[in-house]
């Protein structure tokens, strides 16, 4: 297993471990607070304010590391709830097959054929908009499918394995062959879509809230404070340039770190 | 006609030489059989000759003279002259050697489209000739056919109508039967026959069975580890196996001829 | 032809179907979540008489297929029910929005189309040593840039500073036809960029796996040369991926041109959407999500019945398919 890293995987890996470090600085301090109104109104970004200052005379600074922290903390909650249901599924219905999984995965493909973001404004309009909880929820069944899709086809090319076949000879249950034998052979494709889900979640997150039906104000997220940047742009376009490259700068560390892992299985093929 | 002299390929991601120096020749309107076990090398020796290996994940040397002009050391350009009017190659298995989409008639006058000036109408009926040399019926009917709607021995035929509707100097047959059944596996060899035999054709046919290849070959050359450890008449390696991979290689073969593979 | 045109019929069967089931399960989830609608127009203080008298007037008290069938009835001659909110019938207010929203999802899929096979195929050639870093990298990138930050750095840009269009403020179809589609079409390229690169990866990867196929060994030993495997026999293998690929696309833009609606100020379907959730106005929101379900079948029967023009084979296998489900 120990190889090279792939310049891909390298580069991916410093950006996002730099977002990393600059989100949990941002949860324990931020040069100003990041509500304060009180550092000048539309202060363009100086060795002082780095980001400028918004219409109140926030720092925009502070507030994008506040909001990095609520964008990761909800896409990782998000992809979390996809990949941890979808790996259930699909090991259930690769591993056993039957009707189980022909139901399942009809219902899968019915899911998967519906744009995934329709699906997830569908499911805030039912659970209640402006909750703190109905986006994560309603993104995280969305991404339960595709999480489902993947992992069956792994389980079920694994199950006829012969080691498979050797633990069952030696009496292991179904639950230890799933989760001890198998489950860390599937890693290697759970990586890359845990990095591909992780990016649609930021994503997604970014555009509900950027539409007003995701994260509300106390804990404002990168793509909220967008939708407030927009009105601003005559007079501050800093904000937005801002805050729009801070998403972009995420999205593509973690892109990158995905094709650098499948660039790494392929080498390996 | 055909020339090999001391072929040696060697795959970049391998230790071993796939092919460690052989040479042998083929006369005109010859049929040399080549025999030897799956990773002996006589597939890579017949994309040397067929101009087909992968040139930058090897290193290679030696001659192969086709007529006299080299065919290993060839640039693009030339290759592709040669490349079907020259060569013709019919692969193991049909089904995947032949592109999914396009018609029948259209990939058996590929060739004739490619290095030819003929109108549609005169490679048409070139092809349908072939198609009928190859003793597919209704040939027709055939031409506007997508390969999945042929049988495995149909689309074999196919393939050598391609690869002979110009008629070029040499056939190279890569284990052409070994993907299908015994009695279509018997039909095909009897018509490579009467195509050599009428046409003249050159060809080096290529196959783990020795008892296949005794059924069409006059000469055979045995192929072990990459070197080849035998040649001679047909009937003489058969009867008198001199080396004794040769012997195991006879032996292998069912004495009741009922379960050949 | 007789396959074909048996896939076709077969096909557009299937459609009618899944439409009647999209419609179906629509209508069924918003009757168990959407409560009492009476209740959410009159307010909490409305007497039982008015309720029962709105319920009436609504059509609430009969049963629930019933409601169904004539909902459905009502949906094919253009009656859609009324506006909670707007005291509207549904009709009215969607149709102008549906048209707008049309355009902009067709606009970028006609962009995506048209660039990102040719890109495709150009970032095929253009590989190896030093080529793939800044191939890898663009892509990425783009796939990184949400539309709305796009759409935001537009209006700064052509909005505000070169004044090319005015961002808020959607001139209309009728009034101005060619400043709207101006107006849209910035829309379009937002919505495009991160397909296009999509598509781009996904047709490079495509054609890299064709290319390992026998088939091609074939078509070199017959000659062909780099150009021609490529155009006459690896680009054909190709398309049904890149066709169904751009059938979900085709699909999405309608979802993912909200946001855009939204920055760009364009009165579409996908901004009315938002509102109608954030309002609780049922009606619409259930007839928009029909509509958008429609939208995504008929993109699937669409790419389905381009793929079966490309790839006989698949004629065969859903007419199997058909035979063994009936």
């Amino acid at each position: 297993m120990k190889k090279r890293l792939n310049s891909y995987l390298t580069v991916g890996l410093i950006i996002t471990g730099l977002m990393l470090l600059i989100t949990v600085i941002g949860t324990f301090w931020t040069p100003y607070v990041p509500t304060a109104m009180k550092y000048g109104r539309f202060q363009p970004p100086s060795w002082a304010h780095l980001f400028g200052t918004d219409n109140f005379g926030r720092d925009i600074f502070s507030r994008v590391l506040k909001g990095t922290g609520t964008t990761l903390a909800i896409a990782l909650s998000t992809v979390s709830i996809g990949a941890v249901i979808g790996t259930l599924i699909g090991a259930v219905t690769g591993y056993f097959g039957g009707i189980v999984d022909d139901v399942l995965m009809r219902l899968n493909d019915a899911l998967t054929a519906f744009p995934s973001f329709l699906l997830a404004l569908l499911v805030v309009s039912l659970v209640g908009p402006g909750k703190k909880y109905s986006v994560v929820i309603a993104l995280g069944l969305v991404f339960i499918p595709s999480f489902a899709r993947v992992m069956r086809t792994e389980f079920a090319a694994l199950r006829n394995r012969n080691y498979v076949t050797g633990a069952r000879l030696m009496g292991a249950s179904s639950g230890r062959i799933l989760f001890v034998h198998l489950l860390p052979n599937t890693v290697r494709v759970l990586l890359p879509a845990f990095t591909i889900g992780f990016n649609n979640a930021v994503l997604a997150e970014a555009s509900m809230s950027f539409l007003g039906i995701g994260v509300t104000p106390p804990d404002a997220s990168l793509g909220y404070m967008l939708s407030e940047a927009q009105s601003m742009l005559k007079a501050g376009p800093w904000y937005a340039l801002c805050t729009g490259l801070t998403i972009v700068l995420l999205v593509f560390g973690v892109g990158l770190i995905g094709e650098g892992l499948q660039a790494q299985e392929r080498e390996v093929d | 006609m055909l020339e090999v002299r001391d072929l040696h390929v060697k795959f970049n991601n391998r230790d071993r030489e796939a092919v460690g120096g052989i040479s042998f020749r083929i006369g005109a309107g010859e049929i040399l059989g080549l025999v030897g076990e799956s990773g002996s090398g006589k597939t890579v020796t017949a994309m040397s000759i067929a101009g087909l290996l992968p040139r930058k994940q090897c290193s290679y040397s030696g001659d192969i003279l086709l007529d006299g002009q080299d065919l290993l050391h060839a640039d693009r350009s030339l290759l592709r002259k040669l490349h079907g009017r020259e060569i013709g190659v019919v692969f193991q298995e049909p089904m995947s050697a032949m592109n999914p989409l396009m018609r029948i008639g259209e990939q058996v006058g590929e060739v004739l489209r490619i290095h030819t000036d003929l109108s549609k109408a005169e490679r048409k009926e070139k092809v349908l000739r072939a198609m009928t040399s190859v003793e597919l019926h209704d040939p027709e009917h055939l031409y506007d056919c997508y390969p999945h709607e042929l049988s495995g021995g149909m689309l074999q035929r196919v393939m050598i109508a391609a690869a002979i509707v110009i008629e070029p100097s040499l056939l190279l047959l890569d284990e052409p039967t070994t993907a299908l059944d015994v009695t279509i596996q018997a039909q095909i060899l009897e018509l490579l026959k009467k195509l050599n035999s009428e046409l003249g054709i050159s060809m080096l046919f290529i196959s783990h069975n020795l008892n296949v290849v005794r059924k069409l070959c006059a000469r055979v050359a045995v192929m072990q580890r990459g070197l080849l450890v035998e040649t001679g008449e047909t009937d003489q390696v058969f009867y008198h196996p001199q080396h004794p991979y040769t012997r195991q290689l006879i032996d292998a073969i069912p004495t009741r001829e009922r379960r050949v593979r | 032809m007789s396959t074909a045109l048996q896939y076709t019929l077969k096909r557009l069967g299937l459609l009618l179907v899944t439409m009647l089931l999209v419609s179906f399960l629509t209508f069924l989830a918003f009757e168990l979540v959407s409560g009492d609608p009476a209740r959410t127009m009159l307010g909490t203080e409305a007497t039982p008489q008015q309720l029962t008298a709105l319920r009436h007037e609504l059509g609430l008290d009969r049963p629930f297929l019933l409601r169904y069938l004539s909902w459905l009835a009502g949906f094919f001659s253009g009656n859609l029910g009324t506006s909670y909110s707007y005291r509207q019938p549904v009709w009215g207010l969607i149709a102008g929005k549906l048209e707008l929203t049309l355009w902009l999802s067709l606009m970028s899929f006609v962009l995506i189309a048209v660039i990102s096979i040719p890109l495709g195929i150009f970032s095929y050639r253009f590989t190896g040593g030093f080529a793939n870093w800044p191939r890898t990298a663009l892509n990425q990138l783009c796939m990184a840039v949400p539309p709305f930050f796009t759409g935001i750095l537009f209006s700064w840009c052509f909005g505000i500073v070169l004044r090319v269009f005015t961002p808020g403020d959607f001139p209309g179809l009728r009034e101005d036809f060619a400043a709207s589609l101006r107006h849209l079409f910035f829309g379009a390229i937002c919505l495009s960029i991160p397909r296009i690169a999509m598509t781009v990866r996904m047709l490079r990867s495509t054609v890299i796996s064709e290319m390992n196929k026998a088939y091609v060994r074939t078509a070199i030993s017959r000659g062909n040369d780099r150009r021609t495997v490529l155009t006459r026999h690896v680009l054909k293998n190709s398309m049904v991926s890149v066709v169904t690929f751009l059938g979900q696309t085709l699909a999405e833009l309608v979802g993912a041109g909200i946001v855009v609606e939204q920055v760009l100020g364009i009165p579409g379907l996908g901004r009315f959407l938002v509102t109608s959730i954030s309002h609780r106005d049922y009606p619409v929101v259930q007839t928009i999500v029909v509509i958008l379900g429609f939208w995504v079948v008929l993109a699937g029967t669409a790419a389905d019945l381009v793929n079966q023009a490309i790839d006989p084979r698949l004629r065969l296998s859903t007419a199997e398919l058909g035979g063994a489900g009936s």
